[in-house]
């Protein structure tokens, strides 16, 4: 017996894990300031495993930081900037106080300002890290930059928020990255694949705030501040891997044609050029005015081991990318006034083709609405005046369905004042048995060639075009379903025609000689052997079987079910519509 | 010998007046011309007034007394005359000549007949803008005294000198000397009117320049350990702290279902989600709800206050009844206790070797049970399977639930993450174009409630305003009075 009393939370967890106010009073800095800290250096609280243990026996519910990170805090030179800021903060008042109005422009000249990009270097190792974590900081700056500026944030950090955005944009239209996009009642979601990652980011609509009561707005602007300097060294990087002049510059052919025009009437001078990049219109400047040598094929060297068929799949695909990347390329767009002209010119640009609008509407505008050569004019009201024979007048949700089907669709679905087919999601993507909507299968269809039989007249057969399609599915996922289902047919029919009290047509018949298929024969043998395969199965793993073949059927079903709701709701539209007509 | 006295008086009394009215010198020359030349100036005395034989002697030694005892109500309503004959006709009536003052009235002017044709060209409308304002006409200078001149106004001091300067000047400017007060000026250094440091330098300047951040490599100049030391040097970020606090994306796609021109389907699937919310949430109301109602037979009703008015007070019979067996109860159990007895050393004795008997025929029956066990092995076997299949389960079991709590938010806190109300659109609020679409929730909240569910920080409830010290109500006391 001996040694000393082990004494209560002096080891283990207790030691591993520090309260959010004794490690700001570790750091001496307030809590907004020791918040602020927390997340430029990425340092969130921790939920121990046993609070009780942690927390000195006590189960009141604080926050918790992890020691070690405090430690690592400690050594941060903004903090050293912080406690700057807090004594200018008091010097300032203090002048004021005593109205001294020189020593207050004097401090106010030397006020303590840090720059967040050791802390970027130093969370992103790499250029890789950054691009992943980019979503956040499009978001938040895609956020900020709607902001009315009316001093919820600094009126700086909105200009910021625009710069940045503005030019994350004309990257994707460079780059003719863009990959998906959604309309969808909170905001329109983007996705773009740059350099192998994929960037989902939403931007709000224009004019749609109002400023909710529970948000805390500094974080907000905390976080942004950090996410502004990411994104800007992003931007940098990105426009110099296209060989792009990164404080992005027009091109000088396209600012000669924007040149002529009223440019006081939108903005000042020393906004106008931002305006006009904003508007998305030109393209940017390159470091060596490079004479489209993009066109150049690269030289391909097969890989020793790789097979040429998997070369060969790639290389279509590759084709097939390109393709889409061009899917507006020679089509010349007009935006009437009515319909959001930020989100369709970037859309469009991004895939190649011209947009313009109304002079009055925007600056950069580069054609009229008479020209002869515009093909499509998008349209947001139910009728028109003035129309030309030349060019169709489309909705706009035509533009966001053909970037997510990556071919230009049927463009009659979406005339002027026609009911819209449904905005489908692109980010879904369905498994095997789950329910197609029909809308979807129908975009399929066209995917992969095939053309609509006929138009709008009769909906009837389309409609069973698509339940055929979705059979079809089903059969594919398992032919021995479909035997089933065969020979279950022909027994219930058998059954009836009992039943019905016919006696069966009993009939001798010359025979005949039966053409042997071969692929048929082929199909059989191998339906065959499955079955074999089936019955040899032990009982353990039978059973495991049957289970997955239950729960594929119960899926079949229900989509089945969906499918059969969606025929009668589309009926009755139809029937209401005939009688609307009537 | 009276009146002789009065224009002695009234002269003086001028003298001290006028320059008091008129500061103008010329003025007061020509008033003093006026007085003399008119006739009437001796106040008329009225015969009605008894004449004093006595003269009143009163001390005019000071200038206070001078005013009190001479009456020059007269001077002074003369002279108001003479200002405003000069005020409203430019000098004295008496001065001007009878042209002036009269003409001859030969009937109506032609004037209306050539005044006629004005109208009929259309210039009226013209002539009726250019009448002045009445408001100007008040304000208008009506006097017909021209306004003294100021003739400070138009000295200048040292007038000759600085004429003399300037002339120097020019002859030196046109012979090219610069002189040396501007040539200083010249030669001072431009203040440079540089922005702000505070603005230039700040993080969120709109115009700050981006550099290649991962392109450079970091410049080792000089040892690592002076470095260190000087804190030149940042410390390494350990490995741990880049990994995220939770496995969900940044950016959480909504459901189908929140198009803004949804599939009817995936819409109504939506709806039903929203739908579950908000029972979910009904019934925890509705459970708190119920939990505080008050329960109607826990209530007062006559009857029980009646009863525990009364109580005790009412002698009930069959309570002594009651009370009886009490007491015969407790009596019995203090006996217990009081009859326990000391044990004998025989009785002793036997416990003792019972108690060893029995160990004995314990550990005789497990050497036998062990020895059956032998025989028991595949059963045994059996059932280890069984235990160790049931912990393989359950490891199984654990391993789902914590990567199914990595995707959940912690308790980081001391409030719980509250998820934010789902954004649905109802069948009927849904627009049939994008023009008409009305957007649903915020963007910012989106942002906010997904950086708390990813666990980068703290949900917290907006701060609330304490009060310190009690607020002191204090009537006034005008508003007393009028209570």
């Amino acid at each position: 017996m001996g040694g000393l009393q082990k004494k209560k939370f002096e080891r283990g967890s207790a030691t591993n894990y520090i309260t959010r106010n004794k490690a700001r009073k570790k750091l001496q800095l307030s809590l907004p300031d020791f918040r602020r800290l927390c997340i430029l250096k990425g340092i969130y609280p921790h939920e121990p495993k046993h609070k009780k243990k942690v927390n000195k026996g006590s189960t009141a519910p604080r926050t918790f930081y992890l020691v070690k990170d405090i430690r690592f805090l400690l050594h941060e030179p903004i903090v050293g900037k912080f406690r700057d800021y807090k004594v200018f903060v008091r010097k300032l008042k203090k002048a004021y106080a005593k109205t001294e109005y020189s020593d207050v422009e004097r401090l106010k000249d030397n006020k303590p300002t840090y720059k967040l990009d050791h802390i970027i270097k130093e969370r992103y190792p790499t250029f890789i890290d950054a691009l992943r974590d980019i979503d956040d900081a499009l978001c938040m700056c895609f956020l900020f930059s709607t902001f009315a500026r009316t001093g919820k944030c600094h009126v700086q950090t909105i200009q910021l928020c625009r710069r940045l955005t503005v030019e994350w944009m004309n990257y994707v239209i460079a780059s003719r990255s863009l990959k998906k996009v959604f309309l969808s009642i909170k905001g329109i979601y983007y996705q773009a694949e740059v350099m192998g990652q994929l960037i989902t980011w939403l931007v709000p609509y224009q004019f749609s705030h109002d400023h909710p009561t529970d948000v805390d707005y500094r974080v907000m602007a905390t976080f942004t501040e950090l996410y502004t300097t990411l994104l800007g060294f992003v931007n940098f990087r990105l426009y110099h891997s296209l060989n792009l002049v990164y404080p992005p510059k027009m091109d000088s052919k396209s600012d000669l044609e924007l040149k002529g025009e009223d440019e006081e009437d939108y903005a000042m001078d020393s906004e106008s050029y931002l305006e006009k990049l904003s508007a998305l219109s030109t393209s940017l400047a390159r470091v060596f005015s490079s004479v489209e040598d993009e066109e150049a094929q690269l030289d391909q060297f097969p890989v020793e081991g790789e097979d040429m068929e998997n070369m060969e799949a790639r290389e279509k695909e590759q084709k097939q990318q390109e393709t889409q990347t061009k899917l507006f390329e020679g089509l010349k767009f007009f935006l009437n006034r009515e319909v959001p002209r930020e989100s369709l010119a970037f859309i469009i640009r991004c895939f190649g083709g011209q947009v313009s609008w109304d002079k009055s509407v925007c600056i950069g505008s580069t054609y009229d609405a008479t020209d002869e050569t515009i093909t499509h004019q998008i349209v947001d009201r139910p009728n028109i005046d003035k129309q030309y024979i030349s060019r169709y007048y489309i909705q706009p949700q035509w533009v966001f369905d053909c970037v997510n089907a990556k071919i230009l669709l049927p463009v009659e679905d979406y005339f002027m004042g026609v009911t819209l087919p449904p905005h489908l999601s692109p980010f879904v993507e369905e498994k095997e048995g789950d329910y197609v909507p029909p809308e979807k299968l129908k975009v399929m269809a066209l995917q992969q060639g095939k053309k609509p039989e006929q138009e709008e007249e009769d909906e009837d057969e389309e409609d069973e075009e698509g339940e055929d399609e979705e059979e079809e599915d089903d059969n594919d996922d398992d032919e021995e379903d479909e035997e089933e289902e065969a020979e279950e047919k022909s027994l219930k029919k058998m059954e009836e025609q009992r039943s019905q009290g016919k006696s069966l047509q009993v009939k001798v018949t010359p025979g005949k000689v039966k053409v042997e298929n071969p692929a048929r024969l082929e199909q059989e043998q191998k339906a065959e052997e499955k079955r074999l395969a089936i019955m040899m199965m032990k009982k353990k793993e039978k059973y495991l079987y049957d289970k997955i073949m239950f729960g594929k059927k119960r899926k079949i079903r229900e989509a089945n079910k969906l499918a059969a709701k969606r025929k009668a709701y589309d009926d009755a539209e139809k029937a209401k519509k005939k009688k609307a007509r009537k | 010998m009276a009146l002789p006295l009065y224009p002695e008086r009234d002269s003086q009394k001028k003298k001290s007046e006028i320059p008091f009215c008129f500061p103008n010198m010329a003025a007061a020359r020509r008033l003093k011309r006026v007085v003399a030349s008119q006739p009437g100036f001796l106040p008329i005395k009225s015969p009605s007034e008894p004449v004093s034989t006595r003269r009143k002697r009163v001390n005019k030694n000071r200038k206070k007394n001078w005013n009190k005892y001479s009456d020059i109500n007269d001077v002074e309503e003369f002279l108001e005359d003479v200002r405003l004959q000069e005020r409203t006709t430019g000098g004295l009536l008496s001065e001007k000549t009878d042209d002036s003052l009269f003409f001859l009235d030969a009937g109506q002017p032609e004037k209306v007949e050539q005044e006629a044709p004005g109208p009929a060209e259309g210039k009226k409308r013209k002539g009726k803008a250019s009448r002045p304002l009445r408001i100007d006409l008040i304000l208008q200078h009506d006097s017909l005294v021209p306004p003294p001149k100021d003739v400070l106004a138009y000295q200048q001091p040292n007038a000759k000198k600085l004429r003399r300067i300037a002339q120097k000047a020019e002859q030196l400017a046109a012979k090219g000397v610069v002189p040396r007060r501007q040539k200083q000026l010249l030669n001072r250094r431009p203040v440079e009117r540089t922005v702000k440091k505070a603005v230039t330098e700040a993080n969120n300047n709109p115009d700050r320049d981006y550099y290649d951040i991962w392109g450079q490599e970091s410049k080792d100049s000089g040892d690592p350990w002076y470095l260190q030391q000087t804190r030149k040097k940042l410390v390494k970020r350990p490995e741990k702290l880049n990994e995220k606090p939770s496995v969900l994306p940044a950016v959480e796609v909504i459901a189908p279902g929140g198009s803004y021109n949804p599939d009817f389907f995936s819409h109504q699937a939506l709806l039903q989600e929203a739908h579950e919310v908000e029972v979910k949430k009904q019934k925890e109301e509705d459970k708190i709800v119920r939990q505080i109602t008050v329960n109607k037979e826990d209530t007062a009703t006559e009857e029980t206050i009646f009863q525990e008015q009364v109580e005790g007070l009412v002698e009930e019979e069959n309570e002594e009844e009651e009370t009886a067996p009490d007491d015969e109860e407790e009596s019995v159990v203090v006996g217990a206790i009081a009859v326990a007895e000391k044990k004998t050393e025989r009785q002793r004795k036997r416990q003792r070797a019972d108690k060893i008997k029995e160990q004995q025929r314990l550990a005789d029956r497990r050497q036998v049970d062990q020895r059956q066990q032998l025989f028991q092995l595949r059963s045994i076997k059996a059932s280890i399977k069984q235990q160790e299949k049931a912990t393989a389960v359950r490891q199984i079991k654990r391993k789902v639930k914590q990567e199914a709590q990595k995707a959940q938010p912690r308790r980081l806190g001391r409030l719980k993450f509250q998820p934010q109300d789902l954004e649905v659109q109802l069948s009927d609020e849904l627009a049939g174009s994008l023009r008409q679409l009305k957007p649903e929730g915020s963007v910012l909240k989106d942002r906010f409630k997904s950086l708390q569910k990813r666990n980068l920080i703290e949900p917290r409830e907006r701060a609330k305003f304490k009060r310190r010290h009690k607020v002191k109500y204090v009537e006034k006391r005008a508003f007393r009075a009028i209570t």
